[in-house]
């Protein structure tokens, strides 16, 4: 919106820099002075001209800077996305040279089967748990790290560093303490007497594992952006509250948690994405046969590349996940923004 | 006047649209519903003189890259023809990606698993090599029948057996002097008494360690199926799964759990038995090195127990090497020389001994292997029992995983067997009808 002025302004200048020269040409040669319907019809051609050479110019130069990105953009992400959608409609076994055409069968099948339904289920409780362990634990570290205490910066980095480590390191060092026979936790478990679960073998357990494991990986992420958020915040209203005598609850509830909002919306935004589709090494490392633990995202590789080699029905479901982001993504920006407070 | 250019932006809108579905469905699979292309016309081997270069692709199973090298000088030397190899994934499952999806376009042999060639051989992706083989004068014999057998289907075989494996029973040798047993298991009832004896005599945690789901138990637990007179399926009939004996020797297996001389392993039955907390164990023979460089007792190795229905048959597992459809004449009849070299009874005993995988050439001499490594020598003669494995669980996609999560289940939640095994057989018909009913049928 804001760029029309801008451009209605450039257009009106150049427009009076074209009629100037229009009209200093016509005085510099008074004896071939044309009648007026002439020197009007001239005096557009010119204008025509005029355009086409800015138009032409800013063109090229559209072209220049913006077409290598465009063409890797249509390349890698929007051929890709269309031959999926196409695919979406086959009965297609992977790399099989003939496909038959189905429609909308295959999404069909994905939102009646059984299956189907037990990986919205699964899919559900792991992007709440995620989501909401990673943003909660994220933010009380994030106060923790507000404040002045010793080896705050090693603690920050500490933090934040399982966030740039390997998924699939992060899954393997986790397998090795959840291990019900030999692991750390199990002995931990056992000097309080408990019977280490069986994290591998039972598929609510399993669950739990991956969550535990996401939201240790990820709540760095989510305690540096707080910490950003926290640090904007501006002194004074904190000093306020704490001369009206508001204690640190509160202050915490009062002042801080509306302040972070515009933060909490974009952590809620992005973590959700990146749940449900960053999760796959983790999931894949940890629980190779999905046995608890078939998100959509799992879902997606185990129907085509797991065994079943079902290359159009897996396309349905990538579908799926494309347009369930894209939902959620604009539910979030239409309603839960109108309550972000902003400074 | 007004409307022309919108009329034009419309046009210009359907064209763009209509060339970009056109682009889209050009790249993708053949949707006009026309018959497969008829196989080529007999090829007359003798007419045709092999390429002097090919394309192997494969993930160097159990390590073999440098063994495969040596393999591939010597054809090299013998033939002249050059071979180029292309890693082409990690493992199994991963080259067969690769193959299906076209970055293997350019292979001649590759290196498929016998659970992961079907696809690859409903998708036409592959040759049948009987008549491959006889042109290139290689002689099939010699190879261990059921190993060969393996890639038989509709009358032709689909490949030559190249890195093999077959389910071993591993035992703590120094935890049954410990408990006082003589010797290994000849039958599972011995299985149960000798592991029983073990967790009484609390020498270890459990006498024995059934695989968890990502360790293939349907593949390993085959054993104890068959020899109840038990199977997975008798081709595309898939009743047997909930057969009766199928039902009891899976009873048998969750009794062992619940009774508390069993257990299954958290991540693997091999770390759980390499690492004493089971006494006992069956796993692939290509693990073997693994286990005797990681434990710190003496390892015991024996044939599959019998049943009581049945002798202790051992399903074969493992890799072959397959032929591509696309490459010319000349390249298959050289991949077929290729194949013969790396399959034949000098090479397996090398690639035997640096991989750990069984030799699949009867003449394979193993001397000094036994040698160096005397439980190896069960494993080979173990395969004078090889049994060549049930359609649902190598040809069926999906039912292998469908067996994997369904036994894991039965074993740690003590659910009725006869109705998981009832609700499996369903799920097989269903994924047989919905997979491949049309094209196995039609």
């Amino acid at each position: 919106m804001r760029a029309q002025p801008v451009e209605a302004i450039t257009r009106g200048m150049s427009v009076t820099t074209t009629d100037s020269r229009s009209a200093q040409t016509a005085q510099d040669r008074p004896e071939a002075s044309p009648p007026p319907e002439q020197d009007a019809g001239q005096l557009q051609a010119a204008r025509k001209r005029a355009h086409r050479r800015r138009s032409s110019k800013n063109w090229s130069l559209f072209l220049l800077f913006a077409g290598p990105n465009i063409l890797l953009i249509l390349a890698f992400i929007y051929y890709p996305l269309a031959m999926n959608l196409y695919f979406s409609s086959l009965d297609w076994r992977l790399g099989a040279p003939r496909a038959e055409p189905v429609g909308f069968a295959n999404y069909q099948r994905f939102f009646t089967s059984p299956s189907g339904l037990e990986v919205w289920r699964v899919t559900g409780i792991f992007t709440a748990g995620a989501v909401l362990g990673s943003m909660i634990l994220g933010l009380l570290i994030a106060l923790v790290l507000n404040k002045k205490i010793p080896g705050r910066t090693f603690a920050r980095t500490a933090i934040f560093s399982p966030y740039v480590l390997s998924g699939v390191g992060v899954a393997l060092v986790w397998m090795f303490i959840f291990d019900p026979q030999r692991g750390a936790l199990m002995f931990i478990l056992d000097r309080f007497g408990i019977d280490s679960p069986q994290w591998f073998l039972d598929p609510d357990a399993n669950l739990l594992m991956v969550i535990v494991v996401y939201v240790w990986k990820n709540l760095g992420y989510c305690a540096v952006v707080f910490l950003a958020g926290l640090q904007s915040i501006p002194r004074d209203l904190i000093e306020s509250a704490t001369i009206d005598r508001a204690g640190p609850i509160r202050r915490f509830f009062s002042v801080v948690l509306p302040l972070l909002t515009p933060t909490v919306f974009f952590l809620l935004v992005t973590n959700i994405i990146f749940s449900m589709t960053n999760a796959f090494d983790i999931l894949r490392v940890m629980t190779p046969t999905g046995n608890g633990t078939n998100t959509i995202i799992f879902e997606i590789y185990l129907q085509s590349f797991g065994q079943f080699n079902r290359a159009g029905y897996s396309a349905a479901i990538a579908v799926v996940l494309f347009f369930t982001l894209f939902i959620i993504t604009a539910v979030q920006l239409r309603f839960v923004e109108r309550k972000v407070h902003y400074q | 006047m007004k409307k022309q250019p919108h009329i034009n932006h419309t046009w210009k809108g359907i064209a763009v649209f209509s060339a970009a579905a056109l682009a889209i469905t050009a790249c993708g699979p053949d949707t006009t519903g026309g018959d497969a292309e008829e196989e080529a016309a007999d090829t007359d081997w003798s007419e045709v003189e092999p390429a002097d270069s090919i394309v192997f692709a494969t993930n160097h199973p159990g390590g073999s890259e440098d063994i495969e090298e040596e393999l591939i000088e010597r054809f090299t030397s013998e033939t002249g023809i050059e071979v180029e190899v292309i890693t082409s994934g990690a493992n199994y499952e991963e080259t067969s990606q690769w193959f299906q999806t076209g970055g293997g376009s350019n292979a001649d042999v590759v290196v498929l698993s016998d659970a992961t060639w079907f696809p690859n051989y409903l998708n036409d992706a592959l040759i049948p090599v009987d008549d491959l083989l006889e042109a290139a004068d290689i002689d099939v014999n010699g190879y261990v029948e059921a190993l060969y057998e393996d890639y038989l289907y509709e009358g032709n075989h689909y490949g030559v057996p190249y890195a093999r494996s077959t389910p071993l029973f591993y035992y703590n040798v120094d935890h049954y002097e410990e408990a006082g047993i003589d010797g290994p298991p000849q039958t599972w009832d011995e299985v149960a008494e000798i592991s029983q004896t073990l967790v009484d005599e609390e020498v270890a945690q459990f006498g024995y360690a059934f695989p968890p789901s990502d360790e293939y138990p349907a593949w390993g637990m085959a054993n104890l199926v068959w020899g109840y007179g038990g199977a997975w399926s008798d081709e595309w009939d898939f009743s047997t799964v909930s057969s009766d004996e199928t039902v009891e020797a899976l009873e048998f297996a969750q009794s062992g759990v619940e009774d508390g001389w069993a257990n299954v392993a958290a991540t693997s039955q091999t770390d759980d038995f390499s690492s004493g907390v089971a006494s006992q164990t069956i796993q692939s023979t290509g693990a073997l090195n693994g286990i005797l460089e990681t434990a710190d007792f003496e390892v015991g190795t024996a044939f599959l127990p019998d049943g009581p229905a049945a002798e202790g048959e051992t399903p074969t597992g493992g890799a072959g090497l397959m032929l591509a459809s696309a490459s010319s004449p000349e390249e298959q009849l050289a991949s077929a020389m290729f194949i013969g070299h790396m399959s034949s009874a000098e090479s397996q005993a090398d690639f035997s001994e640096a991989t750990g995988y069984v030799p699949s050439h009867q003449d394979a001499d193993m001397s000094d292997v036994y040698a160096e490594n005397p439980q190896f020598e069960t494993a080979v003669d173990q395969l004078e029992r090889a049994r060549v494995q049930d359609y649902a669980r190598v040809f069926l996609p999906g039912a292998d995983l469908e067996l994997a999560t369904t036994l894991q289940s039965l074993l740690t939640t003590g659910d009725d067997v006869r109705t998981e095994m009832e609700r499996v057989e369903s799920e097989f018909e269903s994924l047989y009808e919905t997979d491949l009913a049309d094209e196995i049928e039609g």
